[in-house]
Order: structure tokens, then sequence, then C-alpha cells
């Protein structure tokens, strides 16, 4: 006999070991919560999309009103970053829709990652807008030490103060980049894992 | 305690009377009796959750594979814990006496601890094997070609003959 068919009829014959779950115990079931994947993607992501959104609340007002003030046109790209937050809603609800777990593995796998991906974007938006403005308000600091004549500058050339601030910047988004490696990393391993499977199987 | 609604009371019928798919499942994916009753009330859940959505022109079997497998394979998380061998060889090997046959449990026994080996995909192909799926409905439940399903089935069945006739 085949090694395999062996194993068949042993699996069919093994039917039975199961305990059996009762009606009642289903029902119970029904009404525990979900540990999907999915469920926490979609809770990480609301948790950062309010993160980043109420960061502005947190920075004092007047600060704000004083850079707006030097920076008219600032207000621009402030109005124009609430379209992009609707459109990364509107793409982030519909993907998250999209997933279904009655579809193939590969499509339920593609979808996920697709969600993933715009709140990534997201993300990478947010800190190229943070960079922007960033620069601006250093540029600021830098005319305002000038312009107070306190001289405390003069210890530091503008080459010092690109230095240091460029140094920052790459410290904060090694910092990001670092945490979202790790906590994607967990999250995401046996899916990415899964995937490139499939994937090696269709080449 | 609320009312249970119609198609709930639908619900729990037909996933008790098809629960040893579930079972099946939850036995090629967990190592022991708590992680397989973890991973059944999830698969539960996403099922009750996909329910709505479920057409009765399908037969409830073939749609408790693919939300099973997809719940094993992508929406499932492990809890880590301690694998407990002695436990895991007991489910598997719970035989009677008179059907023992030494040289059959022994290979048996290779076979079953060579597919906990196999990775979760090459897992879901063995176990679509085992449940006579044919070629087509293994290529639409995993989101692969026809011939790429056929080509790693070969293969998977290529490496665990090996393991038993080195």
């Amino acid at each position: 006999m085949d090694v395999l068919d062996l194993l068949k009829k042993d699996w069919k014959k093994k039917e039975h070991i199961f305990d059996q779950v009762s009606e009642n115990e289903i029902y119970n079931m029904l009404h525990k919560r979900s540990s999907s994947i999915v469920k926490w993607i979609l809770i990480i992501s609301i948790l950062e999309f309010v993160i980043l959104n109420g960061l502005g609340f947190v920075i004092s007002n007047k600060e704000i009103e004083n850079f707006e003030k030097l920076h008219p046109y600032l207000n621009l790209i402030e109005k124009a970053n609430y379209f992009i937050l609707l459109g990364f809603i509107y793409l982030f609800y519909k993907n998250y829709k999209s997933i279904s777990v009655m579809d193939s593995s590969k499509k339920l796998l593609q979808d996920i990652f697709k969600t993933r991906k715009t709140v990534n974007f997201y993300i990478y938006w947010n800190i190229f807008i943070s960079c922007f403005l960033g620069t601006f308000g250093v540029i600021d600091g830098f005319n305002k030490g000038i312009g107070d004549g306190n001289g405390s500058h003069t210890e530091f050339s503008t080459v010092t103060y690109i230095l240091i601030f460029g140094f920052s910047l790459l410290l904060v988004f090694g910092l990001i980049i670092g945490f979202y490696k790790l906590l994607y990393g967990i999250l995401l391993h046996r899916l990415n894992k899964n995937y490139k499977e499939l994937q090696k199987m269709d080449l | 305690m609320s009312m249970k609604s119609e198609s709930e009371a639908l619900f729990v019928k037909q996933l008790k009377e098809n629960q040893n798919i579930i079972h099946k499942i939850c036995r090629l994916y967990t190592t022991d009796a708590d992680a397989h009753k973890d991973l059944f009330q999830e698969i539960t859940i996403q099922l009750w959750k996909a329910f709505p959505n479920f057409r009765g022109d399908s037969k409830f079997t073939t749609w408790a594979y693919r939300v099973g497998l997809n719940t094993a394979i992508t929406l499932y998380r492990k809890k880590k814990r301690t694998i407990d061998t002695i436990e895991f060889d007991n489910t598997f090997h719970r035989v009677t006496q008179e059907d023992y046959n030494f040289e059959e449990e022994e290979r048996l026994k290779l076979l079953y601890s060579a597919i906990s080996e196999l990775n979760d995909i090459e897992k879901a192909l063995v176990f679509l094997y085992l449940e006579d799926k044919d070629y087509t409905e293994i290529s639409e439940t995993l989101g692969i070609t026809e011939v790429n399903a056929r080509v790693k089935m070969n293969r998977v069945k290529g490496k665990l003959k090996k393991i038993l006739n080195p």
C-alpha cells in the first residue's frame, strides 16, 4: 500500500477521536472576542491615525499661530492636508472592507498587505510634511537668532546647524522606522512567510 | 439572555454537524489541546462573521474548508506557549487494541511528525489532499494555478515518502 494511502486511511479512521463541541458551547464562542490579525491591524492603524492627528493639539496654539503668521502659505498646505487625510480614510476603509476570509488565501493576504500599505503611505506622507515644516522651523529659529542680535548663534556656523538638524532628523526617523519594523515584523511575520511560499509556487 | 436569532440557530446547527472539518484543521495547525480549542474558537468566530455572506447555493462544508484554512494560515495569531510533546503524541495516536499494527503505527508516527514539520501552505495542501479535494478546489482555495498546485503537491508527497524510505 502506498504510504499516503495508509495515511489517508488512518486520517479517516481518526475522525471519531475528537471531543465533540455542543451547541451551547458554539453559542458561547460566537460571543467571544476574535483575536484575528486583521482586527489587530485595524486597532493599530486607528491608534496611529489618532496619535498623528492628536499631536497637533498637544503643541501650543500660540506657537502654531506665530508659525503661521511667519509663513502664511503654509496654511494652504494644511488645508490640502485635510483632503489628503480624507482620501486616506476613504482608501483605508475601502481596502479594509475588501478583506474577506472567503477569498482564496493568496487574495486574502494581498488585501491585508494592501490595507497595511495605505497606513504606511499615510505615515510616510506625515513624515514628509513634518520634515518640510520642520525645515521652516529651523530656518525660522536661525533667522530669529540673527534678528535678536544676541550673538549666541555665532558660536555655531550654519553648517553646524544643518548638521545638528540633519542628525536629529535621522535619529528620529531611525527610531520610527525601527519601531515599525519591530511592530510589523512581529505582527506580519507569518503572513509574509506564507505569502512568499504561495508566490514561490506560482513562479 | 438574548433571543437566539433564526440565523444563529441555523449556523450553530450546521457547524455542530460539520465540526470535524474544523477539528481536523486544528489538529494539523496546533500541537496541544489548549491551542486546538483556541483555533477552533477563532475559526468559529470567523465563520459566524462571514455567515451573512454565505450563499446557500454552495455547500456549507466547502465554505467551511476555505474560511477554516484561511483563519489557520492567515488570521489566527498563535499564542506563545510551550509544546507538550506527550500530549501531542497521544492525540495523534489514540488507537484501539484490535487494529494495532506495530509496523504501520511506527510509519504513521513518522508521517505525522513529518507533516507537523511542514510549513503552513504545505500543510494546507496535505489537508486538502487527505480530504479528497480535487486540484480545482485546491487551487481555488489557495489562489494558485491548478498546475502549480499539482507540482507542489507531488513535491510534498515525495518529501513525505523519502522520510519513510530514506
